[in-house]
């Protein structure tokens, strides 16, 4: 554990350079380049504003900020694991260079995104402020459900990676499942619209989980029931193991496949 | 899978290799689809034949020493060095690496060509482990050696191959470590950016680091190297003096029937080296 400590220490300038590498690569060649950040789920909050926000009028009071606030964690949730699944091919000449850390990639990785998600969480604040949603003392504590999520999406991108670098078609199957779980969770439609009986089921997705978590300290300005608590991090902390121990059992095989 | 071991003591061994083996899978049917995978599955055909790339191989590098590999193609000289850079894992036997390493084993590997050569420098320096700041310090020695001058701001796929390894050679050895390994690293560039990165690998010899060397020059070999090994096979054939091992590699060769050989010998993906 120590030796791991002291391992990591000594590449952090390798960790920053990678991060700071991914980050001008991200944005290279494009005019606007960080705002495309802000921008796009704006664009995409106001289209789905457009075409859902009548249909659901009685259950969702404010549609913009409710679809904001799902979209910006399914997108840390999937973006996120789909680039910490291509992290090892995707820097397989420095991979085939020397031995270095391979957990570094996927920390890199991870770190990108939630960049990312720092700068949605401000649009998401700003947008809620100007179309009057009043927020609790619970803001504070959205950073809970986004570290949630964030060690649900660095243990599942590390499960997917361990396979990922050897079924390099994994990726485009995950593309298909990535879509359908932007249709099972309630990010564009109301939970209530599922029937009481089956919402069990709902509650099984971790995604579903910490969006619930995430509304309920902003939108609703309520504590989240306990029992949404204890899953979620039973989820995070049950996939970050489960993420770790495949990914080290097979990190040593990788260079047959890169 | 044991791994290398890489240490930090103060003691002259720099490299030692006990009984080293290394075994690859290969499939006869190549799989790295889960489509191909599945199919091979139903019809029962994940087969795999063993291949031992290298088989006891047990030697030593000392500070200031210098050791050549030489061999056939597909003899397992690339594999053994991959093995010391910590790439790829033994199968049997110990691998301890003590001190810092520089691989300069795929020339242009290692940098990202949509990068600027500025960035693949502080890049490539920080794989080594070395901060920011003492890049910044060798900046301008690394740009020196590489002469890549004005260069330094454009993308590394506008660089010729020759500009790319000239940087890739500086880099490695600029920041002067205790052990390098150079696989065919002075087949690139002209005769006189040779003759410069010659002198350099001479230089930190005699500082005291220690060098692994692939070629198939010989007279360069000589010149460089104060012993060799001569690989066949995956096995060590004769281990000695550079001198004697290259004239006696040289024979085996002229007497070595030319013939096509259809078995799979390279297991390296990569290139293997080419005369």
């Amino acid at each position: 554990m120590k030796k791991g400590l002291y391992e990591f220490m000594d590449y952090l300038p390798f960790l920053k350079e990678i991060i700071k590498r991914d980050f001008k690569k991200k944005y290279y060649n494009s005019i606007l380049g960080v705002a495309w950040t802000i921008l796009s789920p704006l664009l995409m909050m106001a289209v789905m504003t457009l075409i859902f926000s009548t249909l659901f009028s009685r259950s969702i009071e404010n549609y913009p900020v409710y679809w904001l606030s799902g979209n910006m964690l399914y997108g840390f949730l999937f973006s996120g694991s789909d680039g910490i699944m291509n992290c090892i091919s995707a820097n397989a000449s420095l991979v085939k260079k020397k031995r270095i850390p391979k957990y570094i990639f996927c920390i890199a990785t991870i770190t990108q995104q939630t960049i990312t998600m720092f700068f949605s969480t401000i649009t998401f604040i700003v947008v809620s402020l100007l179309t009057g949603v009043r927020f609790g003392p619970f803001i504070l504590l959205i950073p809970l459900p986004i570290i949630m999520t964030y060690v649900f999406t660095l243990g599942l991108g590390m499960f997917l990676c361990a396979y990922g670098t050897f079924f390099k078609d994994l990726h485009y199957l995950y593309s298909v499942i990535r879509r359908l779980f932007m249709y099972l969770t309630p990010i564009m439609y109301p939970i209530t619209i599922i029937p009481e009986n089956y919402r069990f089921l709902w509650e099984l997705n971790p995604l579903c989980v910490y969006i619930t978590i995430f509304r309920d300290l902003s939108l609703y300005n309520t504590l989240p029931s306990e029992k949404m608590l204890i899953v979620g991090t039973i989820y995070s902390l049950l996939m970050l193991g489960l993420g770790i121990v495949t990914f080290k059992e097979k990190e040593d095989r990788f260079f047959l496949y890169i | 899978m044991a791994r290398t071991i890489i240490t930090r003591q103060k003691n002259d061994i720099c490299v030692e290799l006990k009984d080293v083996s290394i075994m690859f899978n290969l499939s006869k049917n190549k799989e790295d689809s889960l489509r191909d995978y599945f199919i091979n599955l139903a019809k029962g055909k994940l087969h795999y034949s063993e291949f031992w790339a290298l088989r006891n191989i047990s030697f030593q590098v000392k500070r200031g020493d210098s050791l050549a590999l030489i061999g056939r193609n597909g003899s397992g000289k690339s594999t053994l060095l991959k093995t010391i850079a910590g790439v790829i894992p033994p199968t049997r036997g110990t691998v301890k690496v003590n001190g810092s390493l520089a691989p300069l084993i795929e020339i242009n590997g290692g940098f990202d060509r949509s990068l600027s050569a500025r960035d693949n420098i502080f890049l490539a320096g920080a794989m080594h482990g070395h901060t920011r700041k003492y890049m910044e310090r060798h900046f301008d020695e690394i740009v020196e050696f590489a002469e890549v001058g004005k260069f330094i701001d454009f993308p590394l796929k506008k660089f010729s191959s020759g500009m790319a390894s000239r940087l890739g050679f500086a880099v490695a050895t600029c920041v002067s470590p205790d052990i390098l390994i150079a696989d065919e690293v002075l087949s690139v560039g002209d005769t006189r950016f040779r003759a410069k990165c010659t002198k350099r690998i001479e230089e930190m010899i005699s500082n005291g680091a220690a060098v692994l060397f692939v070629s198939h020059n010989a007279a360069q070999v000589k010149k460089i190297c104060k012993t060799a090994i001569w690989l066949e096979k995956g096995k060590i054939i004769e281990e000695g003096p550079s001198a004697e091992v290259c004239d006696h590699y040289a024979e085996f060769m002229k007497s070595a029937p030319v013939k096509v050989d259809r078995k799979p010998v390279v297991v390296d993906t990569d290139d293997e080296d080419e005369e």
